[in-house]
């Protein structure tokens, strides 16, 4: 099943449950009745479906729906948290009641009545999940299995799935904000086994958004394809390459994986907050290149990471975090915004009502430089070219961050050369920013569904970068 | 019959009234608590009762999974109704029904899942337990720059039952416990963070705090100026708490997707070699108060002890009864529950102390494997020693290599398994590992 948008006036989808706002009213005073600064209430219904191909059979669907109300109150830096599945009044208040315990005496915060506000639309959708029948995604994974099949003699087998998902998620404050938002999303995903002489490698493409049927549009789904298959018929040819300190170019699009975790997860200001991010009191301050700006866009229309309010029904925003190589903000939730004295970024954001908002990346995003492409590849004579990636990890005070590389190619003398695959590329996150002395003007950003995981919460979000030459990372190859 | 049974039940007897030719209900029930605490602070508290049911369809022969955070009847209706006649759009899967009910089970051994003091627990016990974490670490840490330690505390108890048309009923629940703590120092313009989490079944089964807030300090500290040494090969030590990361890079192409689909560097390898004759690796679902006990498993099989390599032999895939059907072979073990390698006498200086060098790797950064090749690149951190002397913390540095030709060069494993995940295992040591730095 999927959640259809609402079409009727904000903050009436909950109502139909039981959910008025006298009763949200009764449930905030409930969760401040200890004290407190601030408190909210996320209410969140959600659907998605998957199917899947595999052995040339559309034999597995799957659907999961997940309904409840999450109540957070804020005492200073301090977080009293509980939810429930249950949307009984009784239930809520209990929660309420949970929550509570957190605040001792605090300052008396009047509960205001809930009044709508309204929220801009990054994610316009022309063909919601809902009105597309089971046939119809059938049909779309049956076509991608013939075209991969019929692109290369090589594959000898393909899996192919197709995802679909709707939350409608309503934030009550207790000054009284009340907002209501659909967020829809999906991803395509295939994943091709090739065999040649006597060798066997698969290779994956994903694409996704917050979208509908539209999204999947000719092109995309040629490229979805294409790209699956030609990763797999590239790690036949690729090699581990050789381990030790060298230059990294690393592609347009995908190698934002580099900015997310040697710079992003950095600047999340609960980090800062506690001062325990490396950069931590560098506002302001030189941290890069004068190439280099950074932004963290909720606006990117259409993309993974583009949200309408956040999670705890704050504005969001196109946040320039570096610019021109100086530090200008931090990404704020509120209590990390209430601290510094700021306004809050739009940035907090959580998995489900079962988490409390943190501060989270949504699009983050390296612009464009002066150099081309073949300029930066050409300055390189012996180096390793970074061009699609799985995963990554970061120690936040430390700095030091890793990206999983699975294509690349080594560089020689300024030319890509022979293909590489399975190696990690570790570096420091300030140590690399200043070492990014070339920065592409062919900023792109990716299409891939990445998911962000942070203290046991992942959270959609995109990025993307212009190709951008590193001086020197760690390079985990063979011998 | 209690309320989870009850529940499971009518939800199976629905699905098969809409249409299903078979139903399996699968329900849990949990109540769970953590604390964090910095700086004498109580930065967050966190409570929850949560209720959750996975549903899987046999429909005309055709197979769908589900799940649900709504479990009551006049909401499920629709739910299942839609997901019953979606899936009649699907194409038949013959290796997706339910065992014979002669065949399914549940372990007789007592595994002590269940800590009755869970009961007793009180928001003052709780915070009583916190504040002696922060106490200790406190003191532990005294001699150091400290910028900030996080700590927690947390325990949970789960009721789960599984029900099936063809009469299987079964159910149990567990505790859990746990804390930790987060430390970060100060190290010039960097600061060096470090963790340690421990959970356990039952309370007492926890360490001390003492034994928690020395260990995190330890690792913390050992951070300090640490930097990537000359690239090379030489022998690792994969401190007991980090080796499931190479103990997991191996059994996952030993799972039953990976074998079916043939993307697994382990596809012909049953019955050989492929590692050292002296590593004995063991599935134990019975280990009493052990985190990753059960007595059945997600097929709803009574629940065994099996040898996955014995002397370096590979005895099993392990197949699921899904797979084990698409591969025409009897199921094995469909989810590895505690992971154990048979520890030695040796501590884990006793392994090193005559190494002219050696890294000790306490943790990993990133990286990844590829389940056909068999081929892994991890970023690691740890400690470089020679001659068993400490020369100087390790980072920014990565391991890689084959994963078949890593447990052919592992040597020996310590004294010390380590009893805080469903991974039993102590420190392992392994020789000529492609180690690459500056």
């Amino acid at each position: 099943m999927s959640i259809p948008k609402p079409t009727g006036p904000a903050g009436t989808y909950f109502e139909s449950m039981g959910i008025t706002p006298e009763l949200c009213r009764q449930i905030l005073q409930t969760a401040l009745s200890n004290g407190g600064d601030d408190c909210e209430l996320y209410f969140q219904h959600s659907a998605s479906n998957s199917i899947q191909l595999t052995d040339g059979k559309v034999s597995q669907a799957s659907t999961s729906l997940d309904l409840g109300m999450g109540v957070r109150v804020i005492q200073g830096d301090q977080v009293g948290y509980s939810y429930s599945e249950d949307l009984t009044p009784s239930a809520l208040l209990n929660a309420a009641r949970i929550a509570s315990q957190i605040a001792q005496a605090g300052q008396s915060l009047t509960v205001q009545s809930p009044t709508v506000h309204s929220v801009p639309n990054y994610h316009p959708v022309q063909t919601g999940w809902d009105s597309v029948n089971m046939q119809t995604r059938v049909q779309l994974l049956r076509k991608w299995e013939q075209k991969a099949f019929a692109q290369h003699n090589s594959v000898k087998r393909v899996d192919v799935f197709l995802r679909d998902g709707a939350s409608v998620i309503m934030i009550v404050r207790a000054d009284g904000k009340m907002v209501e938002d659909w967020r829809p999303s999906t991803m395509g995903y295939i994943q091709c086994t090739v065999e040649s002489n006597g060798k066997t490698e698969s290779g994956s493409y994903n694409v996704a958004a917050r979208g509908g049927l539209e999204y999947f549009s000719e092109e995309r789904q040629v490229r979805l394809v294409t790209e699956a298959v030609n990763r797999a018929l590239f790690q036949l040819e690729a090699v581990s390459p050789p381990a030790g300190e060298y230059p990294v170019v690393l592609a347009a699009g995908p190698s934002a994986i580099l900015l997310h975790e040697a710079i992003g997860h950095g600047l999340e200001a609960d980090f800062n907050r506690k001062n325990i991010s490396i950069f931590s009191s560098k506002l302001n301050q030189q941290i890069a290149n004068e190439h280099v700006t950074i932004v963290d866009d909720a606006t990117i229309e259409g993309s993974r990471g583009a949200l309408n309010i956040d999670d705890e029904g704050n504005e969001t925003e196109r946040t320039v975090l570096v610019e021109n190589g100086v530090l200008r903000s931090y990404l704020h939730d509120s209590i990390s915004a209430r601290h510094f004295g700021v306004a809050p970024t739009g940035s907090g954001r959580r998995q489900s009502f079962r988490h409390t908002p943190i501060p989270r990346m949504r699009a983050t995003i390296m612009e464009n430089g002066p150099h081309t492409h073949d300029e930066i590849v050409a300055s390189v004579k012996k180096g390793i070219y970074c061009a699609a990636f799985s995963n990554g990890q970061v120690n936040i005070g430390g700095g030091d961050f890793a990206f999983y590389v699975k294509q690349g190619y080594l560089i020689e003398n300024g030319k890509l050369t022979q293909p590489i695959k399975d190696v990690n590329v570790i570096g420091n996150g300030p140590d690399s920013l200043s070492k990014m002395d070339m920065v592409g003007n062919d900023m792109r950003v990716d299409e891939g569904g990445w998911t962000c995981g942070k203290d046991g919460q992942g959270v959609p979000v995109s990025q993307g970068m212009p190709t951008v030459r590193v001086s020197s990372l760690t390079v985990g190859g063979m011998g | 019959m209690n309320n989870l049974e009850q529940t499971a039940l009518e939800i199976q007897a629905l699905a098969l009234e809409l249409g299903a030719e078979e139903a399996a209900v699968s329900i849990s029930h949990s109540i769970s608590t953590e604390l964090t605490q910095r700086e004498s602070v109580l930065e967050k508290t966190q409570q929850s009762n949560s209720l959750g049911v996975g549903i899987e369809l046999l429909v005309d022969g055709k197979f769908s999974g589900h799940s649900a955070s709504d479990v009551r009847l006049q909401s499920l209706k629709p739910f299942l109704q839609r997901a019953i006649d979606a899936t009649r759009f699907l194409e038949p899967d013959p290796h997706r029904a339910l065992p014979e009910l002669q065949e399914m089970g549940f372990s007789d051994d007592n595994i002590e899942a269940n800590d009755d003091s869970w009961d007793l627990q009180t928001p003052e016990s709780r915070r009583e337990l916190l504040n002696s974490v922060e106490a200790s670490s406190q003191e532990a840490s005294s001699h150091l720059d400290v910028r900030s330690i996080t700590h927690h505390v947390w325990d949970s108890k789960v009721q789960s039952h599984v029900c099936a048309s063809n009469g299987y009923s079964q159910g149990w629940q567990r505790t859990s416990f746990g804390m930790g703590g987060e430390i970060t120092l100060v190290d010039n313009d960097r600061l060096p963070e470090a963790y340690d989490y421990r959970s356990a079944r039952h309370l007492s089964d926890l360490p001390t705090v003492q034994e928690l807030s020395t260990e995190l300090v330890k690792r913390g500290e050992s951070r300090i100026k640490s930097s990537g040494i000359a690239s090379g090969k030489m022998p690792i030590l994969l401190r007991n708490f980090a080796a499931r990361k190479i103990i997991g890079t191996f059994l996952s192409p030993l799972q039953g997707t990976a074998i079916y689909e043939k993307r697994s560097c382990l596809l012909d390898k049953v019955g050989k070699q492929v590692a050292a004759t002296n590593l004995t690796i063991v599935d134990n679902p019975l280990i009493p108060r052990a985190s990753g006990s059960r007595p059945y498993t997600g097929d709803g099989f009574a629940t065994k002890k099996q040898t996955i390599v014995e002397n370096g032999v590979l005895n099993m895939h392990l197949l699921n009864l899904y797979n084990a059907r698409r591969l025409n072979r009897p199921p094995t073990i469909g989810g590895a529950s505690n992971v154990c390698v048979a520890p030695s006498e040796l501590s884990p200086m006793d392994l090193i102390k005559e190494l002219p060098q050696c890294i000790v790797i306490e943790g990993f950064l990133g990286g990844n494997a590829n389940s056909i090749t068999g081929d892994f690149s991890y970023g690691i951190t740890g400690r470089y020693f020679e001659h068993g002397e400490f020369v100087q913390g390790v980072s920014e540095m990565n391991i890689s290599g084959n994963i078949l030709e890593l447990l052919h060069s592992f040597e020996s494993t310590a004294n010390d398994v380590w009893m805080f995940s469903q991974y039993r295992t102590p420190s392992m040591l392994f020789n000529n590992v492609q180690c690459s730095g500056v």
